[in-house]
């Protein structure tokens, strides 16, 4: 393999920033290769570029289907997946909710009961009609709009490591806005050391988790929030089923999953489902490991990470009982 | 007066005594302030259980022996094996020695979950802007 200094880049896309380390002969122009993905991807899956195919479906909800490429058929029929195996936790049609709330924390004000009443009637996941023959799909209500907030960045990073080995890159990672996906190991043969953001302490860690080959993505509830008037923290993980911010007990859920996507819809699913039911859901997809972190910032994961994860300045680890 | 002279004597040769012991001490104390630690690529530690080994200065009485343990890449264990400090006891140098494996654990390649607003981006987004600039 080639030891050469690795090619970095720092991009901002898909809303987000993404910065990425590259080893390999073809580094650079695989590099290259990866921004031109991403802006691709984007303009694909990204409902504020009126010229997307996410729009597309948005502006033909209740009218009619929409024929889609590839890839966004196949994001969309992965957050269909996540939606069906995990009632009440995850909802591809929850946009109109989000931008409820997002317009509410510019006044740090919850929005009123009936207004989310109302709104929550919209978000529906049963609405979205896939036909997998024409990959054409079908948005049932008017008023009714996709985000692929819960799974759209793990499915790019995917798409991103794909374009990596392409290039013949075999030791790689990126960061997409938090959602980390790594190729390999690091050159020397030693796992990626990948950091778990303190909840509550913006500039620190909690905890590394060492990975080769996989993804590290976490949800919390410390990212877009305001606090109201209650002093309750109002984030930005909603709950599709209440229309609030998630109240799970959780205030960080992460998941280390073989696929980004995996990662990214599970990590926003532990995080609402919580603890219990969280660990209940994990049982179906194997070769998927947590860590989770409740309101009195306890740390628990799950019994494959005993190896592979430490925390800082002595943070204490409760292990979960094996899933079975 | 004979006993006068006696007693000035031995205050002289005692102050020279001094002098030169607090020459020899202040030398070794200089040496030990400015030993430098060259610092170590934590990224870069093969797995095993190394003894290190400071033969302690001028006078070796700083002389000591460590053990370090390297799991998975990082240390995970210091231990004091010996030291010519007959004060020294392992657990005074525990505080020390977990803060050597705090400070590797530190390093990262990448950090899950860190906020889009959060300074460590908007610091990486400001060296990238840095190196636009040459």
């Amino acid at each position: 393999m080639n030891q050469t200094a690795p090619a970095q880049s720092i991009i901002y896309g898909m809303g987000t920033v993404i910065s990425s380390k590259v080893f390999g002969e073809q580094a650079k122009e695989a590099l290259k290769a990866a921004e031109e993905e991403v802006v691709r991807l984007e303009g694909l899956l990204s409902r504020f570029l009126p010229e997307s195919e996410i729009s597309r479906i948005n502006n033909s909800a209740g009218i009619c289907y929409e024929k889609i490429s590839s890839e966004t058929y196949e994001v969309l029929l992965r957050a269909d997946e996540y939606s069906k195996c995990c009632p009440g936790c995850f909802d591809v049609t929850v946009a109109p909710l989000i931008d409820l709330w997002r317009n509410a924390r510019g006044t740090a004000k919850p929005p009123d009961k009936s207004v989310i009443k109302r709104i929550l009637s919209q978000v529906d996941y049963t609405n979205l009609i896939i036909n997998p023959c024409e990959k054409a799909v079908y948005l049932k209500s008017t008023g009714q709009f996709l985000d692929l907030g819960g799974i759209g960045k793990g499915f790019a990073a995917d798409l991103i490591l794909k374009v990596f080995k392409k290039y013949e890159v075999s030791s790689a990672f990126t960061n997409f806005g938090g959602n980390v996906a790594a190729i390999g190991t690091k050159p020397d043969g030693s796992p990626w050391r990948i950091g778990i953001q303190h909840p509550r302490n913006e500039n620190s860690i909690i905890g590394i988790v060492a990975i080769v080959n996989q993804s590290v993505v976490t949800s919390g509830d410390y990212q877009q929030y305001f606090i109201g008037n209650n002093n309750k923290r109002y984030h930005h993980i909603l709950n599709p089923s209440t229309g609030y911010p998630s109240e799970s007990g959780l205030v960080s859920a992460t998941i280390i999953a073989d696929s980004s996507v995996a990662a990214d819809a599970l990590s926003t699913i532990l995080f609402i489902a919580g603890m219990n039911k969280g660990i209940e859901l994990l049982k179906s997809f194997p070769e998927t490991e947590a860590i989770l972190i409740d309101k009195d910032l306890q740390v628990y994961i799950t019994q494959g990470l005993k190896e592979c994860f430490q925390t800082v300045e002595r943070v204490k680890i409760n292990i979960l009982d094996p899933i079975i | 007066m004979t006993g006068l002279v006696i007693a000035l004597v031995i205050i002289m040769l005692l102050g020279i005594g001094g002098a030169i012991g607090w020459l020899f001490l202040s030398k070794e104390h200089n040496e030990a302030r400015n030993l430098s630690l060259d610092g170590v690529d934590f990224s870069r530690l093969k797995d095993g259980t190394y003894i290190g080994e400071y033969e302690g200065g001028m006078y070796k009485w700083r002389a000591n022996k460590a053990k370090v343990v390297i799991s998975s890449g990082k240390v995970i264990d210091i231990e004091l094996l010996s030291s010519s400090d007959p004060g020294a006891k392992n657990t005074d140098q525990i505080a020390l020695y977990d803060r050597v494996i705090d400070a590797q654990s530190l390093e990262v390649d990448a950090i899950s979950g860190a906020t889009l607003t959060s300074k460590a981006y908007l610091k990486a987004v400001e060296s990238a802007l840095e190196q636009a600039k040459k």
